[in-house]
């Protein structure tokens, strides 16, 4: 019987598709998609047999920790190191491995039809899987090393994927944007590991744990850790201020976006504060205090970006920043359930809105709201699809972004207090301003682009299925919440009672914090549908009259253009100065200047040599005389 | 008799003369004959220690013997050398010979 012991097979079998298209690819019919394709669907069906075998597990009602697997992989034994390769299947590994799964099978699937016909089609494939080999590994890890292998490893998918289109300028930068920038965080990350491990010895992230509650580690080493890896989160979360690459990852091909730039990779950030969440519940509570407040500014910084964006990946792309800031500030309330809980949902709703996204442009060609319209008549069950996806990120009941967005609200009335609760509340009324507006701008109103609309198709039935089934599931899993539907499915209960830091958390229903957000949800339709309705004249008028904000957003607050004025004036700077200091200090003065040295002397010593005999026998006497005065003197 | 200082003050005025022949002349045979000129007058030295000093030793004579053999044999290689130099550039004014020169 196949089970949670198996777990190790999971990266595995992606990770055999990317090696065979690698090196036999091109020989394989269909370039080897059916493979990539087969892997994900087995990893998937794998993964449904562990989560049945979980079930059983957690049926007994004892205590489960988790089932590990796996190999040795580096013994140093001189070090009383022993490094695994290993894997830990529990609970929040399932959540996120459903996600990463299930949504990664959609995806390459729908690759199928978005990727038909491109040059490098086997590459793309072959990246997917690897991207989804390190994506498990990465969920699966139980010690630090081998989580942050296979956090570069997605990191390094991540920029091949974004830079698939290499030929295009922009998409080439976006992809180095976005490794340096996670590259930053990624060092925090390191460093963090390896102060953990300095004081306990191990990479294992249980016995860390133990050690940690053992009071292993002083209260201020341990906050510098836990921050130090949570600037890792911060640089793949897209979090203020390590944020700037993701909205230009958007220059990948849209699958690659919704996969890796919203549904799984990005998220990894949250999963690895979850992860962690006892290492930071024992630090010093500054350490969540800078999560909540990292995560509060993202929330804020990227709806209000969003508001005026007119690429539809870019305003999807920000509010995946604005999600992840959500998480975080969950997570800075200590409630993992609930940013597991917006994680899982999450990753259904934006993979959907992207994939719809991916519709739009495959069928008009175009992607900037600018040039779009009217397209509800052309695209009805994408337009359909779309709209189930706003009203999921807006987060409007019944959907699943609802629930999700409850369960945070209320993390942060109970463990933070009613400032951060108001602040949320208007970040939701902006999410639904947004949100709105995308759709109004794509699919409502007047084409803007005449020969967009005419061209303006619906896309094939491998790219419509995976959206519809994604739109279904963003209309359900929500109800997830409730410990009703989890017993029925088979759960112990809610999402409460299946993932959970300490002690199990039951979804209450307040009336209080639901009519908060449902009245800014409904407030913020409401207006997007007076502004950007029909001719959208009052948003342009409101444009105009506040035209410097209306730049400030566009612009994302200038903090592209900081950074490279960072760039260019300091980083540049210092990067002269050094080479000033090597050209002038290091090559003319330390090593040119001894050679000159040797060149002035001997030019200036030939003049001794006259090649007149007489002054050379003046010299000899003159020496022999000196010579005869010295001994003598000596003598003396 | 004599006394030892007349012959260093005559081997000092010879090796002098000698001196200033090598620096002063031109002539690369009148140099050749200046450096006999100072060997003259160490051998002087030679014969005038030999004598005063340890009359019943032969050594100081010995070595004016040797100094007198050593500069015949250089004369003879010397003017070889003038010879060619003469028949090479047809002079033997030593200023002129300067092709080593910077």
């Amino acid at each position: 019987m196949i089970g949670m012991e198996h777990a190790w097979l999971l990266p595995v079998l992606p990770f055999s598709s990317f090696v065979i298209l690698l090196l036999v690819g091109k020989y394989l019919p269909r370039r080897g998609d059916w493979l990539a394709i087969g892997a994900m669907v087995a990893a998937f069906v794998l993964f449904l047999f562990m989560m049945a075998d979980l079930l059983g597990e957690l049926e007994t009602g004892a205590e489960f920790e988790g089932v590990r697997s796996g190999i040795q992989w580096l013994p140093l034994e001189e070090l009383g190191l022993e490094i695994r390769l290993g894997f830990l299947f529990d609970q929040l590994a399932a959540v996120m491995l459903a996600v990463v799964t299930f949504v990664g099978t959609l995806i390459v699937i729908y690759s199928m039809g978005y990727m038909k016909g491109d040059p490098r089609y086997g590459w793309f494939f072959a990246v997917m899987s690897l991207f989804l080999a390190s994506m498990t590994t990465l969920v699966l890890a139980d010690n630090l090393l081998l989580l942050y292998a296979a956090w570069e490893g997605v990191g390094i998918c991540s920029y091949l994927l974004i830079g698939f289109w290499h030929e295009r300028r922009p998409a080439a930068e976006a992809a180095k944007k976005a490794f340096i920038t996670t590259r930053i965080g990624d060092v925090g990350l390191l460093i963090g590991i390896i102060l953990l491990w300095r004081e306990a010895g191990t990479f294992d992230i249980r016995e860390i744990f133990e050690f940690a509650r053992g009071g292993g580690y002083s209260p201020e080493y341990l906050t510098l850790a836990v921050l130090m890896l949570f600037a890792g989160a911060v640089g793949k979360s897209a979090q203020f201020p390590l944020h700037v690459w993701l909205p230009d990852a958007m220059e990948g091909p849209t699958p690659v976006s919704a996969l890796i730039h919203a549904a799984t990779m990005v998220v990894a950030g949250v999963y690895l504060v979850s992860r962690t969440m006892p290492l930071f519940d024992l630090a010093d509570p500054v350490a969540l205090a800078v999560v909540v407040a990292l995560g509060l500014t993202t929330v804020m910084l990227s709806a209000t970006i969003g508001l005026v964006q007119t690429d539809i990946k870019r305003v999807v792309a920000y509010s995946t920043i604005n999600s992840l800031g959500l998480m975080m500030v969950a997570l800075g309330a200590k409630s993992v359930t609930a940013a597991m809980f917006y994680l899982f949902v999450h990753g259904f709703f934006k993979a959907l809105l992207f994939l719809a996204s991916g519709n739009v442009i495959h069928g008009t060609e175009r992607q900037d709201v600018k040039e779009l319209g009217g397209l509800q008549s052309e695209m009805p069950l994408t337009a359909l699809a779309f709209g189930v996806g706003v009203l999921s990120m807006a987060g409007l009941i019944p959907f699943s972004g609802f629930w999700a967005k409850d369960a945070i609200l209320h993390a942060a009335q109970s463990h933070l207090n009613a400032a951060v609760v108001g602040w949320l509340s208007f970040s939701i009324f902006l999410t639904a301003l947004y949100m709105a507006r995308l759709y109004l701008l794509t699919f409502t109103g007047r084409p803007r682009d005449k020969h967009a609309h005419e061209h303006a198709h619906e896309a094939p039935p491998v790219m419509l299925w995976p959206v519809l089934t994604l739109a279904v599931l963003s209309t359900v899993t929500g109800f997830w919440a409730f410990d009703q539907v989890g017993e029925a499915l088979g759960f112990p209960g809610g999402i409460g009672r299946f993932v959970f830091f300490e002690e199990p958390e039951s979804f209450h229903f307040t009336a209080g914090t639901a009519a908060i957000s449902i009245v800014a949800v409904v407030v913020g339709l409401a207006v997007a549908l007076w502004a950007w309705g029909g001719e959208a004249a009052p948003a342009r008028r409101l444009a105009e009259t506040f035209r410097p904000v209306h730049n400030l957003l566009l612009n994302g607050y200038y903090i592209d253009r900081f950074y490279q004025w960072i760039i260019d004036r300091v980083v540049l700077l210092a990067g002269r100065t050094l080479a000033w200091f090597d050209r002038v200090v290091v090559n003319d003065t330390g090593v040119d200047g001894p050679a000159g040295l040797g060149v002035f002397w001997g030019y200036a010593m030939k003049f001794v040599q006259t090649g007149r005999l007489p002054n050379y026998a003046l010299a000899i006497a003159s020496g022999v005389v000196i010579i005869a005065i010295v001994v003598l003197a000596v003598r003396v | 008799m004599i006394p030892l200082e007349h012959f260093l003050v005559l081997g000092a005025i010879l090796f002098s003369l000698g001196v200033y022949g090598v620096l002063a002349r031109r002539n690369a045979v009148l140099i050749i004959m200046s450096v006999e000129l100072m060997l003259a007058a160490v051998s002087i030295n030679f014969v005038a220690f030999a004598g005063y000093i340890a009359p019943e030793e032969f050594r100081g004579l010995v070595f004016a013997l040797f100094v007198i053999t050593i500069a015949a044999a250089e004369v003879g290689l010397a003017l070889a050398i003038v010879l060619r130099l003469f028949r090479n550039r047809t002079t033997s004014n030593v200023d002129e010979v300067d092709t080593l020169r910077w």
